[in-house]
């Protein structure tokens, strides 16, 4: 016990591997949703949007997760529920990513008064109540899926850009991009050639992040009643639940539950990868 | 890189312009007619005579600066509206809010610091051992809960199945209770809301104390402590720990302006008459004054909250201090 805390390397390795393991884990679950989500139509036992059952059945053979209120067959919600988490997940963060990277390298190589600048927006960004703001402006947008992808990527951006910006600002100052400076090398090339390379990694880290963050918030937004009305989430399962009391009664067994597993499997997936990237990137543990 | 102390006030007073010209513009940029959105009124029934005097109550008939700068002194001047569904001031209804959600933000957050630092503390210690690990994991686990979800699944298990517990509200509805049988009842309702946003903001404060821990312990004060004989909880209480904790302080505040907006999914699973749950019945009646005016009330409790960390941290931690 009491060496524990003074030696470091045995812990590092062993550290090391859990991250490596969780980060398999979480590729397995992201690659099983991901299946689930493009093999829906042959997964699913119905089609989600038809009343094919009579409404609140509890789990039976022909309905093994029962019916909502409706008569729609839960299990099959669940199956293409995937699709709408997993495209504004990955799609929103692709927005946050772009932003992000953008911001950050701009930031990272213009330091002085266009680093300043863009450093002080990404502050107030990260500053403002966060939760509040998205569902004041998905209020405002009205419900679509184009909307809920644009309102949580330019949230979540920030978080990324301030990450990105600290490594381009180090590797402004070695001595290759140097080089390429003094030998007149345009900005551009400079930073397509040596810093965006040297950034990829951190950035996918941040990418995969952002993700996991991206399908919790559709989920809350979808519970909130300010998803896509037309696409069937997970959270907008929950959102009929809620309404409809299930959770008051014993549906929650089979209404509540698999859909915030479901989430839940699919953000800690996506959480799980970046972990492990960001323990090679700069081990912490 | 860090500033602290009142040098980040500048940043504070940006973030509050911003958060004030977003209201202003948010409802004029959106496509459709602005009247709508701000006057909240069924403007396609109206005829045109109507419309022009509503136009001219709201003040849209003026120049776009000028409403800017009436807004601008409406929101100084602590004026914040009239609700178009209730037709009460909004300020009085975010009063009758504001207590409850401090109650459970305020107390989920000192429940949650508690813990987190204690686990936080001790897992650094064991740092690498499987006991660490499992902390770790489990604890990214949680970091993946959907909150709401782990409220609906808390009523069902506590307050359905078990009956233990209520499952909405902050007060039995016309019980008239008084003394301490009210304040129990106020403490029953707050139980499991409180509970979630513990668990939820559990993993935030045990990662910022793990980290933070680490770090302190590969400093050189810690191996004179222990070349010169200090015990091993002498070490981690008196050493360690206390200089681990300011980051976490910083953590916590966020966490807290975190929590606080939070509450509109907390309040809305649970019913629970705060600022949360005010801001989804807004959104869902389409009230936009009263959505603004409490988006706004978040932003000044959050720069509040920011203010107040970069206030205690040279406090907590000495070595800002002398600097």
């Amino acid at each position: 016990m009491s060496s524990s805390a003074t030696t470091r390397r045995p812990g590092k390795t062993k550290s090391a591997t859990l991250a490596d393991r969780l980060g398999w884990v979480g590729a397995a679950i992201v690659t099983a949703l991901v299946v689930m989500a493009i093999a829906a139509p042959w997964l699913a036992p119905y089609d989600p949007t038809e009343r094919v059952g009579t409404p609140f059945l509890p789990p039976s053979a022909d309905h093994l997760l029962g019916t909502n209120d409706v008569g729609q067959d839960l299990l099959s919600e669940l199956i293409y529920g995937a699709r709408v988490s997993l495209t504004v997940g990955i799609v929103a963060a692709i927005v946050a990513l772009v932003l992000g990277t953008t911001i950050g390298i701009l930031a990272g190589y213009y330091p002085k008064r266009l680093g300043s600048f863009l450093m002080r927006g990404v502050d107030v960004v990260l500053t403002l109540p966060f939760l509040p703001l998205l569902i004041i402006l998905a209020a405002y947008l009205g419900r679509s899926l184009i909307n809920t992808i644009l309102v949580i990527g330019v949230l979540i951006w920030a978080g990324p850009a301030r990450v990105i910006r600290s490594q381009v600002l180090s590797l402004r100052s070695r001595e290759y991009v140097l080089a390429s400076r003094t030998m007149g090398a345009p900005d551009r090339w400079a930073i397509v050639r040596h810093v965006l390379p040297r950034t990829a990694l951190l950035a996918t880290g941040t990418f995969v992040r952002a993700v996991s963050t991206a399908i919790l918030l559709e989920a809350a937004l979808s519970f909130l009643g300010l998803g896509d009305p037309i696409q069937k989430s997970w959270g907008s399962i929950l959102f009929w639940a809620q309404a409809r009391g299930a959770f008051l009664t014993p549906a929650w067994k089979w209404w509540v539950l698999p859909p915030g597993l479901m989430i839940m499997a699919a953000s800690l997936g996506f959480a799980l990868i970046a972990f492990a990237m960001e323990e090679r990137i700069n081990p912490r543990l | 890189m860090r500033r602290f102390g009142l040098r980040r006030l500048d940043q504070y007073l940006v973030v509050f312009i911003v958060a004030v010209s977003l209201n202003f513009m948010l409802p004029r940029l959106m496509p459709g007619n602005p009247l709508a959105l701000l006057a909240g009124v069924d403007v396609g029934l109206m005829t045109p005579d109507e419309r022009a005097e509503v136009i001219r109550q709201v003040g849209l008939d003026a120049p776009l600066v000028s409403q800017f700068f009436d807004y601008w002194r409406a929101v100084l001047t602590g004026d914040l509206g009239f609700s178009y569904r209730s037709g009460r001031p909004i300020g009085e209804m975010i009063g009758e809010r504001l207590p409850w959600t401090l109650l459970i933000t305020g107390a989920s957050l000192v429940i949650s610091a508690f813990f987190g630092i204690i686990i936080g503390a001790f897992s650094a210690w064991r740092r690498g051992k499987k006991s660490d690990l499992t902390l770790l994991t489990g604890m990214i686990g949680l970091q993946s809960l959907p909150s709401f979800w782990l409220g609906m699944l808390l009523i069902s298990v506590f307050a359905v199945q078990l009956g233990w517990l209520p499952s909405f509200g902050a007060v039995t509805p016309a019980s008239d209770l008084t003394g301490l049988a009210h304040v129990r009842d106020i403490a029953e309702h707050a139980v499991l809301p409180i509970a979630t946003l513990t668990v939820l903001s559990i993993p935030g404060v045990y990662l910022t104390m793990r980290y933070s821990m680490l770090e302190v312990l590969g400093d050189d004060f810690i191996r004179t402590a222990r070349a010169k004989g200090a015990s091993e909880s002498r070490i981690l209480f008196g050493h360690v720990a206390r200089n681990a904790i300011a980051p976490v302080v910083t953590f916590l505040a966020i966490r807290f302006a975190f929590a606080f907006g939070g509450s509109v999914i907390i309040e809305t699973v649970f019913s629970y008459p705060g600022l949360g749950r005010l801001v989804f019945e807004a959104v869902s009646r389409r009230d936009y004054p009263v959505m603004q005016a409490a988006f706004l009330v978040f932003t000044v409790a959050v720069l509040l909250a920011n203010l107040l960390a970069d206030l205690l941290y040279p406090i907590l931690d000495p070595r800002m201090r002398e600097q």
